[in-house]
């Protein structure tokens, strides 16, 4: 009997650890929520409703439409006319592809709530799901005029103009998303290879100070440490610089060479152990 | 000379200091939760929203502007600030300052404030008033002028006391203002029992309204950004990084501690 209690809870703070982090291990939320929903039902109290939302999302993810119907009735017959649960259904309609009832089903929300946030993202990637680029970057620049802080946003923005090779647009959303997260070393890592995308040598020199900068922030991140390097030596073999450029170049290239080998020598001790 | 302490009967301790901390910290207690019972719910337009989270941008400019490019920031600080059409410069929310007679919700928030805050104090001030009169209940550890007299000892009708000595009616109001701490402390931040925290919001009045300080907000952010220069902080980053040998401690390895961001 103990163990059936700690198994629960053991089960419990998992989906709540991977709920707190944002993680997206649909199937193992489904293992794991389905099994908890279906023995434990009665001993969760009132978590239970925030864990019928994460086991219906992973269900979504998992195709298991049939226990994401389950979930959504459940929380529906809990909450009726709560937004949070039409937005759970609209996605549930998302996943079954139907994306006319899903479109409807959010604009019924923003009419009762035109400041809900959830509803209008659904919307943008409803356009995402269909391919349709275009009008999702121009619906979500719309969004975006009104919420200017919703960072998701910005970093989807980032991707679709990625996408679409407009970097210069991309790189002035990366330059948001730095600006609100100085130390996150991933975002300057994107925007320094966005940069390095773009090509040109003053892009070049900039991509290089943001791949030091996230080597800075992080200095185990190896992707910025080869664009660094990448960067460096670019610049040093392009014609149009001068001779002090051009060597100061050849120097972080050089440092940017040891610091591989010297990582490339840990991971070798690592093996032999 | 030394004044003649006087001592006071421990009854007095019994059955008036200890009820009186007792009944103002219930009386607290139960504002509070009737507070959050009567509490209407305050909608908020998708204009504000929206104003917030650009005055909360532009503060992010200000203060993190030395992350990116310099083209980028003047790029920013033109868009907020140029002199035809920045943002701040050019847009006006309509200014209408709630009055209490001609909005009526806030009309019924001043009230409901008025009746969950202010009558209880004045009620159960005069209540305990009446009930423990005639009798010195305190004394306050600093001297006081004869001024504070008819003040703190009302009821006591004699001449010779020090002032410092109060009746149970400032002993209420002293507490009433000195459980606040302590009503953070179990009721939590923000609680619907700190009073003087209300009184203080009551006083800024009606006056205060939410679009007015949009206008303000707005110009008060513009000139922030006007004396904002930007120091890129970027600029010897290549220099900084090289001084030293990167850190590859605890790479490769199948735990790779999370601290990172």
């Amino acid at each position: 009997m103990a163990n059936v209690i700690s198994f629960k809870n053991e089960m419990r703070d998992k989906l709540r650890k991977w709920r707190e982090d944002n993680h997206r291990n649909s199937e193992q939320i489904v293992d794991v929520g389905e099994e908890l929903i279906n023995e434990h039902a009665s001993k969760l109290g009132d978590d239970i409703w925030i864990i019928y939302e994460q086991v219906m999302i992973a269900a979504l993810d998992c195709s298991r439409d049939d226990l994401a119907w389950t979930c959504l009735q459940e929380l529906k017959r809990q909450f009726p006319g709560s937004q949070r649960v039409k937005r759970l259904a609209g996605m549930r309609l998302e996943a079954l592809e139907k994306y006319e009832d899903a479109s409807k089903q959010y604009d019924s929300i923003l009419q009762d709530d035109p400041t809900n946030t959830a509803a209008r993202k659904r919307k943008i990637s409803i356009l995402k799901a269909q391919g349709k680029s275009a009008e999702a970057i121009r619906e979500l620049n719309e969004y975006l005029e009104q919420f200017v802080g919703d960072q998701e946003a910005w970093h989807e923005l980032s991707e679709l103009y990625i996408n679409e090779h407009d970097y210069g647009k991309a790189a002035f959303c990366l330059e948001e998303l730095m600006m609100t997260n100085p130390h996150n070393h991933l975002y300057c890592e994107q925007y320094a290879e966005v940069k390095y995308t773009q090509g040109g040598l003053e892009n070049l020199e900039l991509s290089r100070k943001y791949f030091a900068q996230a080597l800075k922030l992080n200095n185990r991140n190896m992707r910025a440490l080869f664009g660094l390097y990448m960067s460096a030596s670019h610049i040093a073999a392009s014609p149009k610089v001068n001779a002090t450029v051009k060597k100061a170049n050849v120097k972080y290239a050089t440092w940017a060479t040891n610091q591989i080998n010297r990582a490339y020598q840990v991971s070798y001790a690592r093996c032999l152990l | 000379m030394a004044e003649p302490e006087l001592l006071l009967d421990s009854n007095i301790r019994l059955w008036v200091v200890l009820p009186i901390v007792f009944i103002t910290f219930l009386v607290g207690v139960i504002r509070h939760y009737v507070s959050i019972l009567l509490q209407s719910d305050k909608k908020l337009t998708l204009e504000q929203v929206s104003d917030s989270q650009v005055l909360i941008r532009s503060r992010i400019l200000r203060e993190n502007g030395k992350y990116i490019p310099k083209q980028s920031f003047l790029m920013r600080k033109f868009y907020f600030n140029n002199q035809e059409d920045g943002f701040f410069k050019n847009t006006k929310r309509k200014v209408v300052p709630p009055s209490p007679m001609t909005d009526p919700s806030m009309l019924t928030d001043m009230m409901k404030g008025n009746v969950t805050n202010v009558l209880p104090m004045i009620l159960i001030g005069g209540w305990i008033n009446w009930t423990f009169s005639g009798f010195v209940t305190t004394k306050v550890p600093f001297p006081l002028t004869l001024r504070f007299k008819p003040m703190l000892q009302q009821g006591i009708e004699l001449l010779s006391l020090d002032a410092s000595w109060v009746s149970s009616a400032s002993w209420y109001f002293l507490n009433v203002f000195g459980l606040r701490s302590m009503y953070s402390l179990i009721l939590g931040q923000d609680n619907g029992a700190d009073q003087s925290r209300i009184m203080q919001e009551q006083m800024s009045g009606a006056a205060m309204a939410m679009p007015a300080d949009t206008n303000k907000a707005f110009k008060a952010e513009w000139e922030a950004l006007e004396l904002t220069d930007h120091q890129w902080a970027l600029e010897n980053i290549e220099e900084e990084l090289m001084s030293r040998e990167l850190d590859l401690d605890g790479m490769f390895s199948k735990e790779l501690p999370t601290g990172i961001f």
